[in-house]
């Protein structure tokens, strides 16, 4: 008992590579975080390729975004809407392509954060300096891939199955969908930070997105709305992107339908601006404090039932 | 610094219930200590108070230095943490998941000698949900030293091992600590405290019962003695702290040798089980 160390150097013959640890002080906490930044980078890419990879998770991708997007539009995307000479195509590509940032962005990554709250995956990040930057910097990162990917099928289908324009203004397209997207990434973290468990995720979310959906002027111009919904709606980035993704499609002749008569595009990029850098800030603090709601011995409890399903 | 650790007045409670006591600890750099104790003693809160992940209620914890409820990101890098139960990353490949944890690092391993090391270098690029429950430890072990860490803490590493695979996980602790890291694991098993352990502290009910050596503990914790003989055609039975003494008494009341003397000294095993009851 006593021979322990002994013993050890006797039987094994591999010995660990590296030597024995010492007590250099490492980087300090801005180095950190920028690495953290770093590879979290590399780590969403990586996340990407693993999703990519499976194929159920493909062909829901296919099925579930391309395959419901065509049928719409073969059912009701004929011809042009009324006196506006803009194709009903073209509406639904951008409502959609709206859609899919924020269905995605509300759902799928809370439901993603949850699950790697109880699978330890968050944990484990929290054992790493500069983790949680890198993690939140992954899920930006793999949800933007999502987002750019599943952007181009919709607007190929648009084109290609119904007969919607190109976008007028490629570059407000670009900047309008990537920066949308990163303002809805807080979001969803905040809701993945708030929700029990995955399974949670559908039914508190669904009715309050769909809600925003309608007044945010995705699917009906927000001018229809009366002015204290128009209000709340511009609260929140859905509004913003919308009338961003418009401002690239829709000729001048459209701005009838929105508010102040104007693509406000200066506007458009402070609004999304804002909430990416508040997220920015504040996501790291609310995915600290919920991991420290987690531990080892909460991970163990929750196996059985993980497990099963 | 020859201290890694030191715990003093640790107490901690989830709402009304009392978890941890007043725990004292020191461990020393380059020791293995284990903190032993039954389901429930507290090992994992303690474990995760010193690794900065849960806020204790009361009193003094230093980790290499600092404060864990206040470390920041290059304490925590001196760290390596296993936790008790993980099953993260499960799409991940076994080394692109090493060498992904490596890049958080100043000077990682590499992780092809490493997964050498564990013996894993056959499951290198196998997914991470497809590991054995063994293999699956070894990986966690790894990406918990892959920055070498000075301190690693292992949270019931060898829980549902059989013997072949909890041997070699002994034999991978001690590689580490003869490298010169610091290990704290908890176990509730008392033959890994006394194989692997320099020191061990006994925690029970959220208190320290019993600290030290092997050798030590066996002393601290020695419950008493049983000596029988024969006496009148009956057994006699006596128990006692110092059965020698007895014996010795014994023998001079028979004036010679005593009938039947048999002298049972408890093993450490039910010295512990005794200790657990006792503190009950
Ligand atoms: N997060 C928590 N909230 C409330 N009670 C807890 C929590 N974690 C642990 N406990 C309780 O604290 C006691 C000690 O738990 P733990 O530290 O996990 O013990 P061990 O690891 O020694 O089995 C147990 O009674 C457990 O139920
Ligand atoms: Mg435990």
């Amino acid at each position: 008992m006593t021979g322990t160390t002994t013993t050890t150097t006797t039987t094994t013959t591999t010995t660990l590579p590296g030597g024995a640890a010492t007590g250099t002080p490492r980087a300090g906490g801005g180095g950190v975080n920028a690495r953290g930044l770093r590879v979290g980078l590399r780590r969403g890419w990586t996340e990407y390729l693993h999703l990519v990879r499976d194929r159920r998770e493909l062909i829901n991708n296919m099925v579930g975004t391309v395959g419901v997007f065509a049928l719409l539009i073969l059912w009701i995307g004929d011809g042009p809407v009324e006196g506006t000479g803009v194709s009903q195509s073209t509406f639904m590509t951008i409502g959609f392509l709206a859609f899919t940032v924020f269905s995605n962005g509300l759902m799928a990554l809370p439901m993603a954060l949850t699950t790697d709250r109880e699978d330890g995956t968050l944990l484990r990040l929290r054992t790493l300096p500069g983790g949680i930057t890198a993690y939140l910097t992954g899920r930006a990162v793999t949800f933007l891939c999502q987002i750019v990917v599943q952007g181009v099928l919709i607007l190929a289908t648009g084109v290609v199955v119904g007969d919607a324009g190109l976008p007028r203004d490629w570059l407000t397209l670009t900047w309008a969908l990537l920066l949308g997207t990163v303002a809805v990434v807080p979001l969803g973290v905040a809701i993945g930070c708030l929700l029990p468990n995955p399974k949670t995720a559908a039914g508190a979310v669904g009715l309050p997105m769909m809600i925003l959906m309608v007044t945010s002027g995705v699917m009906i111009p927000v001018t229809f709305m009366p002015e204290p919904v128009q209000w709340v709606s511009q609260a929140f980035p859905l509004y913003w992107q919308g009338l961003g993704l418009r401002a690239a499609f829709m000729p001048d002749s459209m701005l009838a339908a929105e508010i102040a008569g104007s693509w406000r595009l200066p506007w458009v990029a402070v609004a999304l601006g804002a909430w990416a850098v508040a997220g920015m800030l504040l996501a790291p603090v609310m995915v600290r404090r919920v991991t420290r709601r987690e531990s080892g011995s909460r991970l163990a409890d929750r196996r059985p039932a993980a497990q099963a399903s | 610094m020859s201290t890694a650790v030191s715990v003093r007045g640790l107490r901690m409670a989830y709402g009304t219930a009392e978890v941890l006591r007043g725990v004292d600890l020191d461990i020393r750099r380059g020791e293995i200590f284990t903190l032993l104790g039954p389901n429930g003693a507290g090992k994992t809160t303690t474990i995760e108070i010193l690794e900065g992940f849960r806020n204790r209620s009361a009193g003094e914890v230093s980790v290499l230095g600092a404060d864990p409820a206040r470390g920041g990101d290059a304490w925590r890098a001196r760290l390596g943490i296993v936790l008790q139960n993980w099953r993260d990353h499960g799409r991940w490949g076994v080394r692109e998941l090493l060498a992904h944890v490596g890049e958080f690092y100043d000077r990682p391993r590499d992780p092809d000698e490493l997964l050498a090391a564990l013996g894993l270098t056959e499951q290198a690029a196998q997914r991470v949900n497809r590991l054995s429950g063994g293999q699956r430890r070894r990986l966690d072990v790894g990406l918990g030293i892959m920055g070498r860490p000075e301190l690693l803490f292992l949270d019931e590493p060898t829980t549902g091992f059989d013997p072949e695979a909890r041997r070699e996980f002994h034999l991978l602790v001690e590689r580490l600590a003869a490298d010169g890291m610091t290990v704290l694991l908890t176990t509730h098993d008392l033959a890994e405290a006394e194989k692997l352990a320099h020191r061990t502290a006994i925690l029970v009910r959220g208190e320290i019962v019993a600290c030290g050596s092997p050798a030590e503990l066996a002393d601290a914790v020695r419950a008493e003695s049983q000596v029988r003989w024969l006496e009148d055609g009956r057994e006699r039975v006596l128990t006692t702290a110092d059965p020698s003494r007895a014996a010795w008494e014994l023998h001079e009341r028979f004036g010679g040798p005593v009938p039947g003397l048999q002298v049972r000294r408890p093993s450490l095993e039910e010295n512990y089980l005794s200790l657990i009851g006792r503190a009950a």
